[in-house]
């Protein structure tokens, strides 16, 4: 019993790290890919915490093999979400720098005595 | 008349001229007859349904009518002879203004929304008049307030947009801190009908101070559009607005919807009773009286013709709250009549202010000299708006000033007299030169800017005609008295009918 | 019919997605016959009560449940006219505005996620449409083109992380409950700490979401860039989602020491709403951005009144909240499709476009100024029916003069950003060309709604009495 709360301790405690680590990137990181990324790793970090407590009433019960099915149920559909939301995050960056080059290349052209100016 | 009619005549007579109103927005400006007709249509049917409802009043009936709208406090509009004080009042000088409107607007731009608004604010003011609670009271003084902006702002200059922000800025602020005092004095005793006594008397014990604040807190809004001192600030400014504008203001809607609510508020909220128990009649008094010296002490300074008016009109409307401060009989029976009297009075000298800009382009006094021989009629009209103003028998505004004095002898506040005294010295001071120079001085030059309006007439009859109607039924009003039509033995129904609880 | 609500707009989209030439046509249906079915709804629940659906015959517990109240219902019927009357207004002005062919069925997303949010009691449910939202959302407003789209990454990114705090939250939740239902939640809670964490989890990503103040950064750039029709939808409701199941926590779950602690903090961010977006809606250049920050403003009041609800359990302040949220919808709306359609028609985004429009396009502007009656509280609309509650529930209060001073300036400053608008308008209007034409039915949908927060009004009296039992 005691083994396995020390266990289910480690996975919480990763989990947290991962979603502090995220944390951090989402904050301070500068690029937009950075922080989708870190959105990302915090998904990470709340799906691992779920999952964890997918095992929560083991302890009392002693049934190693049942797990919530909620849980995992709830798992899924966060990871559709997440993995649709990813996508048209990256979507709409890969539209921001298209637009960005669009506006750059008809610059260059203009001043095209004086390139990256 | 059957109960039908009865439920809808307030109504009907706000439709009168909000229905007009409406479609003359969606007029072009080409359509000036079909415009002109509307209007005058609705005055017709203004009037009628208001001569109704007169007799009716006189009668003894009440009208009523409501909606509902907030929970202990219905959307309800009353007849009672006080309102129709003020809807007569208005209604008549509604006709005159819309007359002289039409005249002064001629081939000016943008009529269609001059109009619209001008007809919205008649509306407004005469929802003002016949609220029946104070909720009503607070929704028709909040729509009467947009529906005046857009006419000051109309010549759409910059001093005029200046204007109009200053005036907003003022009942604006006045708007939302009359809601607030609106809702604690409904939190405390609910919104109810006014009633002659009032009906805050059952709360006074123990609410002294809530109550004393929301006393200031709506005398403070009130004082805004009525321009007691220290919030008087934006009348003058106003003056930018076009003559008929200027008329509305001092002598239609703001101004007197501003004093209208105080008498509103002090006999029908509160009530005599009440207002001696807490003791509030003693500072608005100081103030009014404050008032009236400050506001003739700044009118003999200025000389710009419509300024003068202006704070002139400081002071005058100041009398109405004085007179209702005394809470005496006597006295209120003085401030009531002085609500129609100065309105007549005022109007006829905004009438004839515009019609000397309109017609020689004078604005200031010193241009008025000799003006009597070119314009005798409008002068004529002028003299005798004077002449009401400083209180000179046989006119309208003698009878209101003797009975504000009898009204603080009899309650003895004799200082008062002496303030009456002061402040009719001053406006014979500030009145008295204009008449003498147009008079007695002969013309100094040329017109800044003639124009010739009319061949047979001074100026244009449309013009001219309200001038001479408003100066006739200046000079009716102080001559009938006491005969059963004059306002003063209207005022002195509503005064028995205030006073006859205690 | 809850159902109802909720397969339309699904089959809807999928319609549209089929056959793109009739793709407006069928959002108009699709929003006319959806506005008739929450009509129907609002009637059910007021003769019946209550309306509760498991979805797909599962037990209570594991299905999908859906629950109408008369205010789901009340906000359902509000969603699906706004969706029908923008949907007119972006049919009507598609062609000029280059509004793409995205906008018809990602609207009838909008408009499906709005009602599954009104109608769910479950926090995962809430959470689902909360992304789902929060999605379209971002796509709605990335459809105005390439200047639209840095708000639109920065909108969403921030919203997935709100999402995301609210899923720790819920996550928290369930592995402390072992219940998603909010009823049965609330009946197992206990304040204690990890509750209290994920309360504040939920709380944080929700006011993110929510743009409430001083999480609102995101918004007036987001909005502003949006074309105009999206903005109307944007400021009208979807920001009322992540609302909605803020007030369905601390009303229903939260305990009494955590919602004492919490209170004050949401007045005073109400509170600070109120002033600091006055302000910056008072100093921007651009129209939009005016407009939008006045929604920042105008939530401040929805979470003053949910802060003072929490401290002082006063049926009024319940009626304020969500007298606020209708009446704050339709007047946002007008407002606009107003700004909108005259930004659009006199070519320009700054504020001083709207100079002269009383004489260019009076209609619009008469729609702007009327819609703003509502934001100032000038009576009789709704606006001042929730501004008569929030105030009338103080003075029972008794002593509360600093809130009511306060809110006193934040009319006052609501009242001076309007009419900066609107003094503009009736300056003198510059020359147009003799061949403008402004069109006249945009304008009288800009009306409409502004209109409609008018009449609200005249029903003032059952809102109130329904609004204040109701209170969540």
């Amino acid at each position: 019993m005691t083994d396995l709360s020390s266990q289910l301790l480690l996975y919480i405690g990763t989990a947290a790290g991962l979603f502090g680590i995220g944390l951090y990137g989402f904050i301070v990181g500068p690029q937009t890919l950075r922080r989708i990324l870190a959105l990302n790793i915090i998904g990470a970090g709340i799906f691992m915490l779920m999952v964890v407590l997918a095992y929560r009433g083991l302890a009392e019960e002693a049934a190693l093999t049942l797990t919530d099915p909620v849980l995992h149920a709830l798992i899924l559909t966060g990871l559709v979400v997440a993995v649709s939301a990813t996508a048209f995050a990256l979507a709409l960056l890969t539209r921001l720098n298209q637009a960005k080059s669009a506006q750059c290349k008809p610059d260059q052209l203009r001043h095209g005595q004086e390139p990256e100016q | 008349m059957s109960p039908f009619w009865q439920q809808y005549l307030p109504l009907s007579i706000i439709l009168s001229s909000l229905l007009p109103g409406l479609i003359i927005f969606t007029l072009k400006e080409t359509q000036v007859k079909l415009r002109i007709s509307l209007n005058l249509f609705g005055v017709g049917v203004k009037l009628l349904l208001v001569l109704l409802m007169w007799q009716a009043v006189k009668a003894g009936q009440q009208f009523y009518f409501s909606l509902p709208f907030l929970p202990g406090a219905d959307l309800v509009l009353q007849g009672d002879a006080l309102s129709l004080l003020f809807v007569v009042l208005s209604s008549v000088l509604w006709l005159a203004t819309t007359i002289y409107a039409i005249g002064y607007l001629e081939q000016s731009p943008l009529r269609s929304r001059f109009f619209g608004y001008f007809s919205l604010c008649v509306s407004a003011t005469v929802g003002l008049a016949l609220a029946g609670n104070l909720v009503t009271f607070l929704l028709f003084y909040e729509l009467l307030t947009l529906a005046t902006f857009p006419l000051v702002v109309h010549r759409g200059t910059p001093e005029s947009l200046a204007a109009g922000r200053r005036y907003l800025a003022y009942t604006l602020s006045g708007g939302v801190i009359l809601m607030l005092g609106v809702a604690l004095l409904h939190s405390l005793v609910q919104s109810p009908l006014f009633t002659p006594g009032g009906y805050v008397a059952a709360a006074v014990s123990g609410n002294e101070g809530l109550l004393m604040l929301a006393f200031a807190l709506m005398i403070m809004v009130l004082g805004v559009k009525a321009a007691l001192l220290p919030l008087h600030g934006w009348l003058p400014q106003a003056m930018v607005a076009p003559a008929p504008v200027s008329a509305l203001l001092h002598a239609v809607a703001v101004v007197k919807a501003g004093a209208f609510g105080i008498i509103r508020l002090v006999y029908d909220v509160f009530g005599v009773e009440s207002m001696q128990a807490l003791q509030l009649a003693q500072p608005l008094m100081l103030l009014a009286a404050a008032t009236i010296l400050y506001g003739s002490w700044r009118a003999l300074a200025q000389q710009d013709i419509k300024r003068r008016l202006a704070y002139s009109t400081i002071s005058q409307v100041s009398y109405i709250t004085l007179g209702v401060a005394m809470l005496g009989p006597l006295a209120a029976v003085g401030g009531l009549v002085h609500l129609v009297h100065q309105g007549v009075m005022k109007i006829t000298l905004f009438f004839c202010a515009g019609n000397f800009a309109e017609t020689l382009g004078i604005h200031k006094i010193r241009e008025l000299n000799g003006v009597g021989r070119r314009m005798p009629v409008t002068a004529m009209a002028f003299t005798l708006g004077a002449l009401g103003m400083i209180g000179i028998p046989p006119t309208a505004g003698f009878i209101s000033k003797w009975y504000l004095g009898l009204g603080a002898a009899e309650v003895g506040q004799n200082w008062l007299i002496l303030v009456f005294a002061l402040s009719g010295l001053l406006n014979a001071a500030y009145f008295l030169p204009v008449v003498y120079r147009m008079w007695f001085l002969p013309q100094s030059g040329r017109w800044p800017a003639e124009q010739r309006l009319s061949n047979r007439f001074e100026t244009h009859w449309m013009l001219l005609l309200p001038a001479i109607f408003t100066a006739i039924l200046l000079l009716l009003m102080g001559l009938f008295a006491s005969t059963e039509l004059s306002p003063l033995s209207w005022s002195q129904l509503i005064v028995e009918r205030e006073f006859r609880h205690d | 019919m809850m159902v109802v609500l909720l397969v339309l707009p699904l089959l809807g989209t999928l319609f549209m997605l089929l056959w793109p030439k009739i793709a407006p046509l069928l959002a108009l249906l699709t929003a006319s016959v959806c506005s008739l079915a929450a009509l129907q709804l609002l009637f059910l629940v007021s003769e019946q009560g209550n309306q509760q659906v498991l979805l797909a015959g599962w037990p209570s517990g594991l299905a999908i449940s859906l629950e109408a109240n008369s205010l789901s219902s009340l906000l359902i019927l509000l969603t699906a006219l706004l969706q029908l009357l923008v949907g007119l207004y972006a049919f009507a002005t598609h062609r000029r505005d280059k509004l793409g062919a995205g906008f018809w069925p990602l609207s009838c997303m909008l408009q499906l996620g709005l009602t599954a949010l009104w109608l769910s009691r479950d926090l995962f449910n809430l959470y689902v449409c909360l992304e789902l939202l929060g999605i379209v959302a971002v796509a709605l407003v990335s459809l105005s083109g390439d200047k639209a789209i840095k708000p639109a990454l920065n909108y969403l990114l921030l919203s997935l992380f709100g999402s995301l705090c609210y899923l720790l939250g819920v996550a928290i939740l369930y592995g402390a409950y072992g219940v998603l239902d909010i009823t049965v939640l609330a009946a197992r809670w206990q304040a204690d700490l990890p509750s209290s964490i994920a309360l504040l989890l939920m709380t944080l990503g929700l006011m993110l979401k929510a743009a409430l103040w001083p999480l609102h950064g995101w918004l007036p750039a987001a909005h502003a860039a949006a074309p105009a029709p999206v903005s109307a939808l944007l400021s009208a409701l979807v920001v009322k989602g992540p609302l909605f199941i803020l007030c369905l926590l601390w009303l229903q779950l939260a305990g009494a020491t955590q919602v004492a602690a919490v209170a004050p903090w949401f007045a005073g961010c109400g509170l600070a709403a109120l002033l600091l977006g006055g302000v910056s809606a008072l100093r921007t250049p651009f129209a939009k951005n005016m407009v939008a920050y006045s929604t920042v403003a105008q939530l401040g009041y929805a979470m003053l009144a949910l802060g003072l609800l929490l401290r002082f359990n006063q049926p009024l302040f319940a009626a304020a909240l969500w007298l606020f949220v209708l009446a704050h919808a339709l007047a946002k709306a007008a407002c606009f499709l107003a700004i909108g359609e005259i930004t659009a028609t006199l070519g320009g985004k700054r504020i001083n476009t709207l100079k002269g429009a009383s004489q260019t396009m009076p209609l619009a502007m008469f729609a702007f100024a009327v819609a703003g009656g509502s934001l100032i509280g000038l009576p009789p609309s709704g606006g001042f029916l929730a501004k008569w509650a929030l105030l009338q529930g103080l003075w029972l209060q008794g002593g509360q003069l600093f809130w009511l001073l306060a809110i006193v300036l934040a009319t006052l400053l609501s009242a001076a950003y309007v009419f900066r608008a609107v003094v503009l308008a009736f300056d003198r209007a510059d020359p147009v060309a003799p061949d403008f034409a402004p069109r006249i039915l945009p304008q009288w949908l800009a009306l409409l709604p502004a209109l409609a927060v008018w009449a609200m009004a005249l029903y003032s009296e059952p809102l109130l009495q329904l609004l204040k039992q109701e209170g969540l």
